[in-house]
């Protein structure tokens, strides 16, 4: 049992580590609070679902195309927003109000054109493009991928899936802001925003990248949310962006590589406490969030990211 | 002197009549919630829709008849979105009655949402037509303020699982029970009563695990590894939707196979579930037979094949699905219509006595609707089925009644193959 819920634990943390990754990026380099941020998660959902019902694809064909589209709606969303909030007397308190309400937009919006009930995609339907590689390389037969086993217990498969691809994008993440110009740069106004805009740095640019980054993290995150959590409404966003906040202060608000801990940390004690007191999981968040508030205030990683 | 008598009598009788006339209400105002978003939204939204049907039905024939008037008259819907939010409902509810002053109060769908309004309801004395409220603690002896209408009190709902489980299970095999289950009124009231079920009977059945998750919980994998190490014969969860689609998921992906799987939504929102689990996911799954699958006689309103064409004509879009609440909806319409044709007024503990006086005789789409003294619903009974891949269409089930077997259609499959 404890071997299984490690296990479970880190595959699980591994994901909460991409549905955090870009709240924090954003909030790192902005200093603005994207209350909205989980209605971008169930709308990377919703491409998934789009892309299963009329293409009939593998649903991690939706990866690319979600980043790739709030990429460009969060660059948008940038412009349109976030220099006028940075203008204003008190951005962080202002964002707060200015993303509540949009997360609201958002979930009218979608209940609008999707109604209310759970939607979700058959796992047996993510990854499929591997089992058809695999049969064009050493023949057989395709089939259902079925569960995949780890020190001999079976884990769901989208889990594993869902998993690397969180540690891929993380691996991307460190490589854009530590081996890239734009990293560089980023990493210069996640430090000081006044001392970046006085060396000449344009920081609205930088400032949208980082935020059509985030929104198209979140984005990706989506497309695993149905097999992650069974099914997915659009209401959904609420419940994600509290979890992510947890995970975003566990490992260091501000600090983006940070919150791969931080999701980890969240996994394991998350499946800890299903194993062994199962009524308490749901308090967990807040449980970590009152704790690390109280011990390290600035989170597991809080130091590094005064260095970086 | 018996002229002027008359004429006298004759003019009491007419002035008495107008001032009843004017007494009667332009509308009727049926106050009620539903929950447009969040958790309850897929068990609220279709009791909603089955309710509003009923009331633009009425309206469009003129109204309902109301007794206490002696004429037909148009309905009211006041509704308030609580999106979910047991705080925002409380709030809604008191609205409805000190605000907006209804004449009838019916509850949005669930225990969770209907908790907030039976407090309330009680406070400001106002019968609260409760329509698949199900938690125990909402009825008792010295609350004159409720009645179940759409579906039978939580402590009824297990018994013919349990039933099945203490006189067929030993005979199939079955001696060791994993119970799961939501923290919540509606399926931790079902848990109580089922446990109490299986220790009161004295069969050689054992409960090896017993754990409540919370309502939100939307990941088992742990919890199914942590069950399949007890080597149960059969796993009884009793949760909400969401939970049912999480748990059934869960139980595929980990390639975990349980000899019997009892989960509740399987049959109360088989459309739902189907949508989002898979035919394949739910075949050989024990769970409750809901009315949309019984043809039950009725002697008031649409039979279920009527109501069905006439939810497919009002709501062609398949936002929100057909199923157990969806009937749920309607029936609390027809009941509130057959009180109104009864009660000799608007007083509140007077529609009690009329709702109460329905008890027995009204028999609906939903079955007999009977009420026990606290007001609890025991006619609408669930029979315990298992779903079966349709032969003709394998993207589909179907249900096989398996218990009580004097309404049985099947034998259980079991073990799951």
């Amino acid at each position: 049992m404890l071997i299984y819920a490690l296990v479970a634990g880190v595959l699980f943390g591994l994901y909460f580590s991409l549905v955090g990754i870009g709240l924090n990026l954003v909030f790192g380099v902005m200093r603005i609070v994207n209350l909205a941020h989980g209605d971008f998660l169930m709308l990377g959902a919703f491409v998934a679902f789009g892309i299963v019902t009329l293409a009939g694809i593998d649903p991690l064909f939706a990866v690319p195309l979600a980043f790739v589209v709030f990429l460009l709606v969060g660059v948008l969303l940038y412009w349109v927003l976030v220099p006028r909030l940075q203008g204003s007397v008190n951005p962080e308190m202002l964002s707060i109000i200015l993303f509540f309400g949009l997360s609201q937009v958002i979930e009218a919006i979608t209940t609008i054109f999707s109604g209310t009930s759970e939607r979700s995609i058959q796992s047996r339907l993510l990854g499929t493009v591997f089992s058809t590689i695999k049969v064009k390389l050493f023949g057989g037969k395709p089939g259902p991928a079925g569960p995949v086993h780890i020190f001999g217990q079976g884990f769901p498969a989208p889990w594993v899936i869902a998993a690397g691809t969180s540690l891929l994008a993380i691996a991307l993440v460190y490589v854009y802001l530590y081996r890239t110009r734009m990293g560089t740069l980023t990493r210069a106004v996640m430090s000081r925003r006044d001392e970046a805009l006085a060396t000449g740095i344009d920081v609205d640019r930088i400032s949208a990248a980082a935020f059509g980054i985030g929104l198209g993290l979140a984005a990706v995150a989506g497309v695993f949310a149905p097999f992650m959590f069974g099914s997915v409404t659009p209401a959904f966003g609420a419940d994600a962006t509290v979890t992510s906040f947890a995970i975003v202060v566990l490992g260091s608000l501000g600090n983006p590589l940070g919150t791969a801990l931080g999701g980890v940390v969240y996994g394991v004690c998350y499946m800890m406490v299903q194993t062994y007191l199962s009524s308490w999981a749901d308090l967990l968040p807040y449980v970590l969030l009152i704790f690390i508030l109280l011990l390290r205030p600035s989170g597991l990683l809080g130091r590094r990211v005064r260095v970086a | 002197m018996l002229k002027v008598t008359g004429a006298i009598l004759a003019a009491g009788l007419a002035i008495a009549t107008q001032a009843m006339a004017a007494d009667a209400p332009a509308e009727i105002k049926v106050g009620t919630l539903y929950a447009s978003s969040g958790r309850y939204a897929s068990i609220s939204m279709p009791v909603y829709n089955g309710l509003k049907l009923w009331a633009d039905q009425k309206n469009a024939e003129g109204g309902v008849y109301v007794k206490a008037f002696d004429k037909k008259i148009p309905l009211k819907l006041v509704s308030y979105d609580d999106q979910s939010n047991t705080a925002t409902a409380a709030t809604l509810y008191n609205q409805l009655v000190t605000q907006d002053k209804v004449d009838l109060l019916v509850a949005d769908s669930g225990s969770v949402l209907t908790a907030p309004a039976v407090t309330i309801a009680r406070d400001r004395k106002m019968f609260l037509f409760d329509q698949t409220g199900t938690g125990a603690s909402f009825f008792a002896k010295d609350n004159p303020y409720i009645a179940l209408m759409a579906d039978p009190a939580s402590t009824v709902w297990p018994k013919p699982v349990a039933d099945f489980l203490i006189h067929d299970g030993p005979a199939l095999g079955i001696k060791k029970i994993a119970l799961l289950y939501s923290t919540n009124e509606f399926t931790g009231t079902q848990a109580n009563a089922f446990r109490q079920f299986i220790k009161d009977s004295g069969a050689p059945i054992e409960i090896v695990y017993d754990q409540g998750v919370p309502t939100e919980t939307t990941n088992y994998t742990v919890i199914i590894n942590n069950i399949a190490n007890t080597e149960p014969d059969a796993v009884i969860h009793f949760g909400y939707a969401p939970n049912d689609i999480a748990f059934l998921r869960n139980v595929q992906d980990v390639g975990t196979k349980f000899n019997m799987l009892f989960c509740i939504y399987a049959g109360l929102e088989t459309e739902l579930l189907e949508k989002n689990v898979g035919a394949k996911g739910l075949e050989h799954v024990f769970t409750y037979v809901p009315p949309s699958e019984a043809e039950y006689p009725v002697n008031f309103g649409m039979n279920m094949k009527e109501y069905r064409a006439a939810w497919n004509k009002a709501y062609p879009d398949g936002k929100v699905e057909f199923g157990f609440n969806a009937v749920a909806g309607y029936t609390t319409g027809l009941i509130v219509e057959k009180t109104l044709a009864v009660a000799t007024s608007l007083d509140q503990l007077e529609l009690r006595r009329a709702n109460f006086s329905l008890s027995g005789e009204l028999k609906t789409l939903d079955g007999t609707y009977a009420l026990d003294e606290t007001g609890g619903q025991i006619g609408e009974l669930t029979p315990l089925g298992q779903l079966e891949l349709n032969e003709h269409d394998s993207d589909h089930v179907k249900f096989v009644s398996i218990y009580p077997h004097e309404t049985a259609t099947g034998k259980p499959v079991y073990p799951r193959p």
